[in-house]
């Protein structure tokens, strides 16, 4: 690498990076009470190993997972650990992730442990160390896999040549694996996301779409005579296995935390009956507790008979009186933090520090607490961390790194990912490791000497074809669904009145004319105050339409919602200096293409199922219902001149109406065309007839010809509209119409939400 | 040593301000049996409405647990238990309970998690954290006492005599901070504050729910907490005396006039009732215990 330029080397990470936005990889940071989504933070440079230091690491995570599941499955079996003295009894019953509920309940497929990620830390002299085991619902995987993407753009030539080992084979064998055990009882494979608000959600939707599991929050469940269903559109589905990115204890609010709001209650029970399998079992958390690396030697020795090969960073726990007395012996040159911890120790600014480091006022305190609840504290070995290159401020400068490891279980053992992503430091100081605090991200290429077999997550030839069962969309996902339309609809028709109003407060530059005032008054119906140029309703209204898309990422196009995010941000842009009149009317034309690209880019891409029903039914719903209004309120008998220009053009009607009615038009014409005309694509009785095709073809919507009643329901309004001459079309009657129209997305939510 | 033979119907009503689209609970009253001191002749347990799915399974602490789900509206819930019970009289056993240092090497010495190790109860729990306020009044009111037995029954006794008995001071939500700076409470509030100050001393203390007989012997007073559901303290007292129950409502230690239900480190443990409820609305509770000796 050194013999490229700086600017051939910014302009090949600028591509990484550009990648990285443009799939919308985020993570959430934590500041304050409002968590924001960050670009990824990747290290450009790949961390190179070697294949054979490579076998070295990957047979000892294999072994060290082993020995964790036979400790696990000991400490919620036969306690055979504790009572031969090899683990503390207040180590298991003071600890907070000792889940006494999950006691004696055996895993539906006999394993405790399927997906465990490591921290390693390298030391000077090479060798690497297990700095913690995340067993709980371990996060990173789908980070890993973006980054090397992001990186081979920055670094294709040298990737090519270079022998890297892929990673999708890893996630291959992990996906069938689970199809396999879920196929066993027929049930679905979902991912269990806490949502939207979580740190990793964006890696959650990635992996779920990724490898074709539904992504499921805990309201999506329900447990239904001890099996766990998902509450879909075509009604309760078995699930079988969940992959769960959630804390045990947060699963089940019946038997766990009671003040949980994203569990399922009742999801313990199911786990007694043994009716789905949990990837990691509840309670397997309890393994990432800090002060239980003092303990891996001895059990190490005592279940293997050798020392494990991949050995923890040396710790001494506290609540044994030797082991006490040797970290108050040498308190200035250990880590001194809490026993019970599961952050690794770098991760944990707030109660792990060198002793030395520690001021004199509160050491003398500490030693008295060690003295007197050893228990709840441990003393461990500082870690000093190899370094690697890292590309800062336009050149390569020595970083701590420390390195993530994933393993998987598959139906034939233990594997690992031949790579994995490398926490880089901000700065030379190993605490600068952590990515809420500046740390970035690289990826890990194991480098073979010879050539490696590309492989791919899509089908080979020769693979059977398997297509994925219906009734995969969770209610919840179908309501986002529906919002999002409405939402996006709602948008477009706020902004073409207000374009219509602005372009006319130009031309006629009296606010007080009748047409405006009517039309403002038309605004303040729908929280829309026309005195702002653009106005706060519009943009709560935006925000609404994100905050849905927001909860379905999964569904659809990293594009969709990267258009829609444009949409947001350049609104919100837009909304700081435009002035009224003119200049709004131009900044109501680009938010008008903007949402036309963003509906375009969904419903061109969006595959014609039961998803983009749901989609197609909030737009239209919404569209039905605005017209219906906005017309009622403009051929008003007491609306003032200019009314019907103005509708027509807020319908895009105005050259078909000229087309059409040049003779004759007036009022009549203009409701004939946006209310009655089945051929016009913004007329009422248009959205009708699409809405009753759409509601005929979800699930139960036309069983053998027997309607749904919002099936019913569609085919009645239309049939009125059907026979209706424009006379009748009186504003009352639009208005109930509207009303009507709200009244069949209510029918819609009962049917499939409820 | 006398045995005693029980009649007990509890019913717990819920009445629910909006109909209540679904819900899933877990009840433990049904008494369980205790080697040589307590024996189920029978009990049944029957609700209404009747749920759509009931099971029955024996929680961590070996309480009997039974799950019930609705799937459709409903707009009360009614918890009926029907049992009889037999009591055997505790042969109360010469005071075998060390000091403080020792019970803390027993503990120690003790490589057991079963579900009555001392273990488990020796940190805060859900509902009963470690307050130093509690510690502070229950450490001068131990100090004068040398065996475990001895520090725990005057605890007992001092919150029985520093405390008002008073049901409409305090609901099941206070903590044992509040009650102890209102110096009132119920049954529930009296065993949390003494199981706050023994933990914080480092004696293994678990929380005790049951019924007390309704109509008292001959001559004697009517105990307090006897027309509800009652609760009270056990404390481990040793590798000899093992777990020793203290009532410190009624400044006793439980006797034949104590039936048990179940164990835990807290109310939250061991609460008659939990539920998850699609609602939105309040409820409306109310309890009927009547325990008749039978002669």
């Amino acid at each position: 690498m050194t013999h490229w330029d700086q600017s051939s080397l910014g302009a090949r990470f600028e591509r990484a990076d550009q990648y990285l936005r443009d799939a919308g990889v985020f993570y959430r940071k934590y500041d304050g009470a409002e968590g924001k989504e960050r670009a990824w933070p990747l290290a450009h440079i790949p961390l190179l190993i070697d294949e054979v230091e490579w076998a070295k690491i990957s047979n000892g995570l294999i072994e060290r997972a082993e020995l964790l599941e036979t400790v696990v499955a000991d400490i919620y079996g036969d306690n055979k650990l504790v009572q031969r003295g090899l683990l503390p009894p207040e180590l298991v019953a003071r600890n907070r992730e000792f889940l006494r509920p999950m006691m004696g309940i055996k895993p539906a497929d006999g394993h405790f442990l399927h997906f465990c990620a490591f921290e390693l830390g390298r030391g000077p002299n090479g060798d690497w160390w297990v700095l913690g085991d995340r067993t709980q619902a371990p996060s990173g995987a789908g980070f890993a896999l973006e980054n090397r993407v992001a990186t081979t753009r920055a670094l294709s030539d040298v990737y090519a040549g270079m022998n890297v080992h892929r990673l999708a084979g890893f996630f291959r064998g992990f996906r069938d694996s689970l199809f396999a055990e879920a196929r066993k009882d027929g049930g679905r494979v979902g991912i269990l996301t806490p949502g939207q608000h979580n740190e990793t959600y964006f890696e959650h939707a990635y992996i779920a779409r990724y490898l074709g599991f539904m992504l499921l929050e805990g309201e999506d469940l329900t447990i239904d005579n001890g099996q766990v269903m998902v509450r879909t559109v075509a009604g309760l589905k078995p699930v079988s296995v969940l992959w769960r990115r959630m804390d045990a204890s947060f699963v089940d609010p019946l038997e766990l935390r009671s003040d949980s709001r994203i569990g399922t209650p009742g999801m313990v029970d199911a786990l007694r009956n043994g009716s789905i399998s949990m990837i990691n079992a509840l309670g397997t958390g309890i393994l990432e507790t800090r002060a239980l690396a003092a303990f891996m030697p001895r059990l190490a020795k005592a279940l293997l008979d050798r020392p494990l090969a991949l050995p923890e960073i040396a710790t001494w726990w506290c609540g044994q009186p030797t082991e006490r007395d040797y970290v108050i012996d040498n308190f200035d040159n250990l880590m001194i933090g809490p026993a019970f911890s599961t952050s690794l120790p770098f991760d944990d600014q707030r109660g792990t520090a060198l002793g030395a480091t520690i001021s004199p006022e509160h050491r003398a305190g500490l030693i008295e607490r060690i003295q007197a609840q050893g228990f709840d504290y441990v003393g461990q070995e500082p870690v000093q961390l190899s370094t690697a290159p890292v590309y800062v401020d336009g050149k390569l400068q020595p970083r701590p790194v420390t390195l993530r490891v994933y393993a998987a279980r598959t139906e034939t053992g233990w594997t690992v990912m031949p790579g994995g992503f490398a926490r880089v430091g901000s700065t030379l100081d190993t605490a600068a490791i952590a990515m809420q605090r500046g740390g970035q991200a690289a990826d890990v290429w194991v480098v073979s000497s010879t050539p490696v077999e590309p492989i791919s997550l899509l089908p080979k030839d020769g693979d059977k074809l398997v297509r994925s069962m219906p009734g995969n969309l969770p209610s919840r996902a179908a309501d986002n669904l529906i919002w999002l339309g409405r939402y996006a609809e709602r948008c477009e028709a706020i902004v073409r009145i207000l374009r219509a109003y602005n372009a006319r407060l130009a031309e006629l530059s009296n606010p007080d004319l009748p047409i405006l005032q009517h039309c403002r008054d038309y605004l303040t119906s729908i929280d829309v105050d026309a005195d702002e140029p653009l106005p706060a309703g519009l943009l709560a209204t935006i925000d609404s339409a994100v905050q849905s898309a927001s909860q379905i990422r999964d569904r659809f196009s990293p594009d969709g919602w990267l258009a829609l995010n444009d949409l947001q941000k350049s609104t919100r842009r837009l909304a700081e200096r435009v002035r009224p009149g003119d200049d709004a009317t131009r900044a109501m034309t680009v938010i008008l293409r903007k949402l036309a690209g963003f509906s375009g880019l969904v419903h061109e891409n969006m595959y014609r199922f039961v998803g983009w029903r749901f989609l197609e039914l909030g737009r239209r719903l919404e569209r039905g219902i605005q017209i219906a209004r906005i017309t009622g309120w403009l051929t008003d008998l007491d609306a003032p001149d200019g009314s019907l220009e103005m509708l027509l053009e807020i319908g895009d009607s105005v050259m078909t109406h000229r087309r059409r009615y040049s003779v004759s038009a007036g009022a009549l014409s203009a409701v004939d065309l946006l209310v009655l005309d089945p051929l016009n694509p913004r007329s009422v009785l248009f959205q009708l007839a699409e809405l009753g095709r759409q509601i005929e073809k979800l699930p139960g919507g036309n069983y053998n010809g027997q309607l749904s009643p919002a099936a019913k329901a569609a085919l009645q309004l239309r049939t009125e509209l059907v026979i209706a001459d424009p006379e009748d079309m009186r504003p009352e009657r639009l208005e109930t119409l509207a009303n009507d129209i709200g009244a069949l997305a209510g029918l819609v939510a009962s049917a499939y939400f409820a | 040593m006398t045995a005693m033979l029980y009649d007990i119907r509890l019913q717990l009503h819920y009445e629910y301000d909006a109909p209540v689209q679904g819900g899933r609970h877990l009840v433990r009253v049904r008494p369980g049996a205790i080697a040589n001191l307590q024996r189920v002749v029978a009990a049944s347990l029957s609700f209404d409405p009747p749920p759509d799915q009931s099971s029955n399974f024996k929680d961590f602490f070996g309480n009997d647990v039974s799950t019930i789900a609705y799937s459709n509206a409903h707009e009360h819930l009614d918890v009926k238990l029907v049992a009889r019970v037999m009591i055997e009289e505790p042969a109360r056993p010469a005071n075998l309970s060390p000091t403080l240092a020792v019970l803390q090497t027993e503990i120690t010495e003790l490589w057991s998690l079963a579900p009555d190790s001392p273990h488990h109860f020796l940190a805060a729990s859900r509902r009963i954290p470690l307050d130093p306020e509690i510690a502070a009044y229950a450490r001068p009111i131990m100090a004068s006492h040398t065996s475990i037995f001895a520090k725990t029954m005057a605890l007992c006794n001092a919150i029985h005599a520093d405390f008002a008995y008073d049901s409409n001071a305090t609901d099941v939500e206070t903590t044992p901070a509040e009650a102890f700076a209102l110096k009132k409470g119920v049954c529930q509030d009296f065993s949390q504050v003494m199981i706050s100050g023994l933990r914080s001393l480092g004696i293994p203390a678990g929380y005790v729910s049951g019924f007390l007989r309704t109509n008292p012997p001959p001559g004697k007073p009517r105990l307090e907490g006897a027309d509800a559901m009652h609760a009270w303290v056990r404390a481990w007292c040793g590798r000899a005396a093992g777990w020793i129950e203290f009532d410190p409502t009624n400044a006793m230690l439980a006797g034949p006039d104590h039936i048990t239900i179940g164990h835990g480190r807290d109310y939250a443990d061991i609460a008659p009732i939990v539920g998850v409820l699609k609602t939105t609305g309040s409820q409306e509770t109310s309890q009927s215990v009547d325990v008749l000796r039978l002669e």
